[in-house]
């Protein structure tokens, strides 16, 4: 990505920022009301509005899907950390996940803990890594991921199935210590 | 674990997820033979795949809306805070929740803040805002909402303000752009508070619809002044600006573009908000549209350095100009406070049908539209004085010729000059229609003023120099002079050019 394309970006990411914000609230007042929710992929609609406005400057998709997708993560990370920090040497509260998107039983993200078992994946397989956080923080389907990764959408299934199921067993292990 | 053994995993989990139940487990134990930890690893992997099924589906902006959005905060309704008692909540704000509370101590309401710990929890901006405070405390204007009191009680902190009964103009928008009688005098009344405050060196920062209260009298009430501050300094890595600027975030479509890049903000940043508030009461539409990606993609433009680019005009004579000063993309360019900008916007009020002192500095593009004209006539004059010197019958075709551009290149220049005096608010779309013509003539003209520099030259080589002078002069004038004072006139928008 050109350095210019980057430092436009970064001055983006408030707005980025926002929509996220937007999304979440969405997010809430819906769940409140019992509706379901299939949030658009807010990376994708972005992308797709520049592409549109500036044809020529945004040519490289998957490295905006990535660096939108890491910035998210990075963003929430840093929310979940100073909130922790707020909790003075008090036990470190869990974010939670709403009981219902869970089938299984109670279950909770904690999301700083996902954050360092997705730091041990990238480790065994950075694609793996990658691909989680293009799903999750950045709330692509399987097919987008599969376009921004330059894989078969069966490929990233497979990743999905197996880095889930990882991950689940890591943040599992670490809340039984 | 290694990439390899991880490899080896997958590959025996992916096969085994293949085979149903039953015979699962007895391929896992003939294919992990002799290998008790791969057999423990995947059938781990199996039983969380089947536990966790649907884990990390949902994307991480709904698993945790709560912590994007902060905790809810508990309402403080019915408490008691020190002197206050909490009556109801009143509204939410990116800084916190708002109550309508009675301050005991004086028997009278106030609104009371109780700002997000994200808001406070930094010992520097706590110091910060608390200094902010102070400043905006100091100050009292009837179109502000005066700040009474930083209270800090257990821990927490709050701000205690004018309490304003009305409407924001945010609701006020929602039926509609504001009535044309009424659209002026209100921008007015904000400039004026603007301008107060700008005077004393207080920059609101976050000025947008929400934050204007149209009290039940019909006074306006700017709320919030001067407590937006928000970044850390400009160094700070990105995200954590980010996330820092995330929580005190107004709407981004009101940032002007250095606020939004981050960097030092002054009155002019109010002045930009301003632009784009006026805009919106004017048509009940944002100028970069309601979409934030679309919003997004103009802001980019505009941190390009481009100018905010608006399609239509405003139903008020001459408030174009001045909103689209407000809204340039370069400080400099824009009204240098609220003060200047509020002087326009009364000589607007009073139907000066003259250009608005200092809306857009003409004066430049007017004098060389004279000065051109001048120079086109004369030099046509020239042409009939020495067209004896040119062989027959080039000098009578030459001046016809000049003759024929000169008047429309002279009737159409002062007639935008006229334009520019009278009804400068038409000039932008007058220009756009007549300029190519002028620039055509004059283009011609240069050419014939070379032409007879060329047949006279040899016996009367100074009269040709001068020719061939002003000719490179008109081409010169073309190409660099009207574009810097179109340019420095503001006429050079993309509106013009659309």
């Amino acid at each position: 990505m050109q350095e210019d394309d980057r430092q436009s970006l970064e001055t983006l990411l408030p707005i980025v920022y926002q929509e996220l914000r937007r999304l979440a609230a969405g997010y809430l007042r819906r769940e409140r009301q019992g509706y379901t929710l299939q949030p658009t992929a807010l990376v994708h609609e972005a992308y797709l509005r520049l592409l549109k406005d500036k044809p020529d400057r945004w040519q490289n998709r998957a490295h905006f899907c990535a660096i939108a997708a890491h910035s998210m993560r990075q963003i929430l990370i840093e929310r979940a950390r100073a909130r922790d920090a707020q909790k003075r040497g008090g036990e470190r509260q869990r974010v939670t996940l709403d009981e219902a998107l869970v089938r299984g039983g109670e279950r909770s993200i904690d999301l700083i803990a996902l954050d360092q078992a997705l730091e041990r994946l990238a480790a065994l397989d950075a694609e793996q890594a990658r691909l989680v956080e293009l799903r999750f923080f950045g709330g692509l389907t399987i097919e987008e991921t599969a376009d921004a990764m330059n894989i078969s959408p069966a490929t990233v299934k497979r990743h999905w199935t197996v880095a889930c199921a990882w991950l689940a067993r890591e943040l599992e292990g670490n809340s039984h210590a | 674990m290694t990439p390899a053994r991880w490899q080896q995993i997958n590959e025996l989990f992916h096969a085994a997820l293949e085979r149903e139940q039953p015979t699962r487990h007895v391929f896992l134990r003939t294919a992990a033979e002799g290998d008790p930890d791969l057999l423990r690893e995947v059938e781990t992997l199996l039983r969380s795949h089947e536990n966790a099924r649907g884990f990390l589906d949902e994307p991480a902006w709904g698993v945790a809306a709560e912590l994007i959005l902060g905790e809810p905060a508990a309402s403080l309704t019915g408490r008691q805070l020190g002197p206050y008692r909490v009556v109801q909540e009143i509204g939410r704000g990116g800084m916190g929740v708002v109550y309508a509370a009675e301050d005991q101590r004086l028997g009278r309401m106030v609104a009371l803040k109780a700002l997000t710990p994200e808001y406070t929890r930094d010992p520097i901006r706590r110091e910060r805002l608390a200094r902010e405070a102070r400043s905006t405390a100091a100050f009292s204007h009837p179109g502000i909402a005066t700040v009474f009191a930083l209270e800090e009680i257990d821990g927490e902190l709050y701000i205690a303000s004018e309490f304003v009964e009305g409407y924001t103009l945010r609701e006020e928008l929602q039926t509609g752009p504001l009535a044309v009688d009424r659209l002026l005098p209100s921008l007015i009344e904000i400039a004026t508070a603007l301008a107060a405050a700008h005077e004393r060196g207080i920059v609101h920062r976050d000025l947008k619809p929400e934050n204007v209260i149209r009290r039940t009298d019909g006074q306006l009430k700017v709320l919030d002044f001067g407590l937006a501050s928000t970044t850390a300094s400009s160094e700070a890595p990105s995200f954590t600006r980010l996330t820092e600027v995330g929580v005190a975030l107004g709407t981004p479509g009101y940032m002007a573009p250095e606020q939004l890049g981050g960097g030092e903000v002054d009155a002019r940043a109010d002045v930009f908000a301003f632009g784009v508030l006026a805009w919106e009461l004017a048509t009940a539409e944002h100028p970069f549209g309601r979409d934030p990606a679309a919003a997004l993609a103009r802001m980019t433009e505009l941190m390009g350095g481009g100018s905010a680019s608006l399609s239509r005009s405003l139903p008020v004579a001459g408030l174009d100009g001045v909103v689209r000063r407000c809204m340039r993309a370069a400080p400099a360019e824009r009204y240098p406070s609220a003060v200047a900008l509020l002087a326009d916007l009364r000589s607007l009020e009073r139907g000066a049908t003259r250009q608005p002192a200092g809306a857009i500095p003409l004066w430049w593009w007017q004098c060389h539209q004279l000065v051109v004209s001048a120079l086109n006539a004369s030099m046509t004059a020239a042409v009939w004085l020495i067209r004896q010197w040119m062989p027959r019958p080039y000098g009578s075709v030459i001046f016809l010729v000049a003759l024929m551009l000169a008047t429309v290149s002279v009737t159409l220049r002062l007639n935008l000059w006229f334009t520019s005096r009278v009804h400068p608010e038409m000039l932008d779309r007058h220009r756009a229609r007549l300029f190519p013509a002028v620039l055509g003539a004059d283009a011609l003209l240069g050419t014939a003023w070379l032409a007879a520099a060329g047949l006279i030259a040899g016996p009367h080589d100074a009269p040709a120099a001068l020719f061939v002078v002003v000719g490179a002069a008109t081409f010169a004038s073309l190409a660099l002079i009207e574009p810097a004072t179109t340019r420095q006139a503001g006429l050079d928008r993309p509106a013009a050019r659309n």
